[in-house]
């Protein structure tokens, strides 16, 4: 079924008329996900929670490497500021790839923008990360109340919001790439699994990261997640602003591969009901 | 008052068969054959879904599209919809559109009914408060009310049709289009989804409806356009149009190779011959009219029993000549044979015809060979009466006013052109 009004609007004016379709999706999404489940929407925060006490416990208890890694604050703080980005980048990808080939009924039988499909898939995830950090303010709290790392508030935090913004406008970009390049090659997805993995290695997620002027160095200092992850914890927990260069490059990079995802998808969207 | 409309000008369509790249593997294998010169060619696997196809639809108006499976109907209603876009060709639709292509796009199991009634609204491009306003009607006219807050996953297959259909009848469009979706719910849900897409229709919403209902298209839609293997061959009234759909059916079946093991006889053509005896499929009414059955037999069959049964359109059967019930059998050999049916006057009024011969053997009254309804004889008559049947009658004049001294007058006059 679909509803379109057929003088053909601008893509974005479309999308700003099928915004309530957006809502719906990602509360779909949601609504489904933590249907039949005990803990419902518990699990955004018991997800990145266990990993952060996991990767405490290896760390600190297992293999002592946290003085190594010369961090100043705690380490439970640091890995939970890495790892509430990181799965809101890591669930919010996984489920954009696949978002247009599952929803393969309404794609070959409605109208209407599909690029709302992978950007529902990015909405729910990010309402995931909203209530995961909640719990950074009852971390925050303990660390403030039980240990001599002191928080100190300061005017860096409203920076936050752009934070967020930049991490979504990158991950909207990737998404309508990735989801349209795996419903022509189903390969994709499985693809980026893998480079999942290995790309939270490459990010400072779980320890600081100091790229070397090495060739593998060289490449992992290009990922735009680092200075971005990067950029949560200075605003939250050092309470600064991110360092100017490597935060900006991470603009860039996030607007050029917006405009190019999106244009690429613009073009290739009347496709996708008869290839998919 | 909607006001909306559909115009489709010279539109085609075209598809792979089956040859895109659906892995990277596949991708660089066909690179890799592109390279090596061993590529195949392109169009080798392309068919034409739609071609060349030019109709419109104007406010207030209800048109049928109908053709046989692969005619392109599911096409045209998805070039319309924006689903797809055409290889060439303009397609122009003014007003909101509305597509019910799948009933409930969207419903997902674990999803209340009233959950699934704000996805399924808002993916036909309703708003929220649009839907609040809503939402009882589409309620009340599902008939789920008891269930609203339960999973659709432990609904009916009937109930979820009705919940699905139910909200896209209140998207309130200027354009409809249906494709083959009111075959849902029971009687009574039909028939009002029915009279309220004549509601619409009489409001002013142009609809565009596909079926293979065809009594129910003829009821509801005045116009019809006719689709055959992506062409549209017909485009006007719709006895007319139901008529070509089939005449398309026809010709398209194709021969039954003769299993001579398996059958014992078929019925290989049927040739009709108007009064001068020519070969004709164009006949008058009250003309004379031969038809010949023409047979092939694997044996000698004695008094074999030849049937011919007349339909018109998909409607019930006209007339049955049984041979047998006229005394007459047919001393039959093996190979090819035929028998003629001889009808003096043709009693039918102008359209087109279909018919349909049987062979029975005498003895069991068992059919070893049935031809279906594949031949059909087009009746022409000049003075446009309507029905199906063209009796011979006469009227006469009843004395007007008895007061007067004129004598009253006789008159008579015979009907039909052809007596």
């Amino acid at each position: 079924m679909t509803t379109s009004v057929q003088t053909h609007q601008h893509p974005l004016v479309e999308l700003w008329n099928y915004r309530h379709l957006l809502v719906s999706l990602t509360v779909r999404e949601l609504r489904i996900r933590y249907k039949q489940s005990m803990l419902g929407i518990g699990w955004a925060i018991c997800v990145p929670l266990s990993m952060m006490l996991i990767f405490t416990f290896v760390f600190t208890r297992a293999v002592d490497v946290v003085a190594a890694m010369k961090i100043d604050i705690p380490y439970a703080l640091f890995a939970y500021t890495g790892l509430v980005p990181w799965a809101f980048f890591a669930a919010g990808m996984t489920s954009a790839v696949n978002s247009l080939v599952n929803n393969r009924s309404l794609v070959t039988k409605v109208y209407f923008p599909r690029e709302v499909l992978p950007m529902s898939a990015i909405g729910s995830a990010f309402i995931d990360f909203l209530v995961a950090s909640v719990v950074l303010i009852g971390l925050i709290a303990y660390f403030h109340v039980f240990t001599e790392w002191q928080f100190a508030p300061t005017p860096a935090m409203l920076f936050l919001p752009i934070v967020v913004g930049v991490q979504i406008m990158f991950m909207t970009g990737l998404a309508l790439m990735l989801s349209m390049a795996n419903l022509f090659y189903r390969d994709v997805r499985q693809v980026f699994t893998v480079v999942l993995q290995l790309w939270m290695f490459a990010t400072n997620v779980v320890y600081p990261l100091k790229p070397d002027d090495s060739l593998i160095g060289r490449v992992v200092s290009l990922n735009p997640m680092t200075p971005i992850i990067g950029a949560y914890r200075d605003c939250v927990v050092y309470g600064r602003l991110p360092e100017t260069g490597p935060f900006l490059y991470a603009v860039l990079v996030s607007v050029a591969l917006l405009a190019f995802g999106w244009t690429c998808f613009q073009h290739a969207s009347y496709k996708f009901a008869e290839r998919i | 008052m909607a006001n909306g409309c559909i115009e489709l000008q010279n539109v085609s369509k075209s598809f792979r068969k089956g040859a895109a790249h659906d892995t990277l593997r596949d991708l660089i294998g066909s690179g890799f054959r592109r390279l090596t010169g061993r590529a195949r060619p392109s169009d080798e696997s392309a068919f034409a879904a739609l071609h060349d196809v030019t109709f419109d639809t104007k406010p207030g108006e209800a048109v049928g599209l109908i053709g046989a499976n692969g005619a392109g109907k599911s096409t045209a209603l998805k070039l319309i919809s924006r689903i797809m876009r055409p290889d060439s060709g303009v397609i122009s639709t003014r007003g909101r559109l509305t597509a019910l292509i799948e009933i409930g796009a969207g419903f997902h199991g674990d999803l209340t009914g009233r959950e699934n009634i704000y996805m399924n609204a808002s993916v036909l491009g309703m708003r929220k408060p649009e839907i609040d306003a809503k939402l009882d009607a589409i309620v009340a006219f599902s008939g789920v009310e008891a269930f609203l807050d339960t999973p659709v996953k432990r609904y009916s297959s009937g109930m979820q049709a009705r919940l699905g259909f139910s909200v896209a009848a209140h998207v309130d469009p200027d354009v409809l289009l249906v494709d083959e979706v009111l075959s849902v719910g029971d009687v009574l849900f039909r028939q009002r989804c029915v009279d309220h897409m004549r509601r619409l229709v009489d409001n002013g919403t142009s609809l565009l409806f596909v079926t293979h209902h065809l009594e129910q298209m003829q009821a509801f839609c005045s116009r019809a356009v006719v689709l055959d293997h992506g062409r549209l061959v017909y485009d006007g009234n719709t006895t007319d149009a139901v008529a070509r759909y089939i005449a398309a059916l026809k010709n398209d079946e194709p021969s039954k190779s003769f299993d001579a093991s398996k059958q014992a006889a078929r019925v290989t053509g049927m040739v009709f011959r108007d009064g001068t005896n020519s070969e004709t499929l164009t006949t008058h009414a009250h003309d004379a009219l031969d038809v010949d059955v023409h047979f092939q037999l694997q044996r000698d069959t004695p008094d074999l029993v030849v049937e011919v049964d007349v339909r018109r359109d998909v409607g019930s059967r006209l007339a049955n000549f049984s041979s047998i019930r006229d005394g007459v059998t047919f001393q039959a050999q093996a190979g090819l044979g035929h028998a003629t049916l001889r009808l003096p006057a043709l009693p039918l009024l102008g359209g087109q015809y279909f018919f349909r011969a049987i062979l029975r053997d005498p003895n069991s009254g068992q059919m070893i060979a049935d031809s279906d309804y594949r031949y059909s004889l087009f009746v022409e008559d000049n003075d446009k009466g309507t029905g199906i049947l063209c009796l011979p009658h006469s009227w006469q004049a009843m004395s007007v006013e008895p007061e007067t001294a004129r004598p009253p007058r006789k008159q008579e006059a015979l009907a039909g052109s052809g007596t």
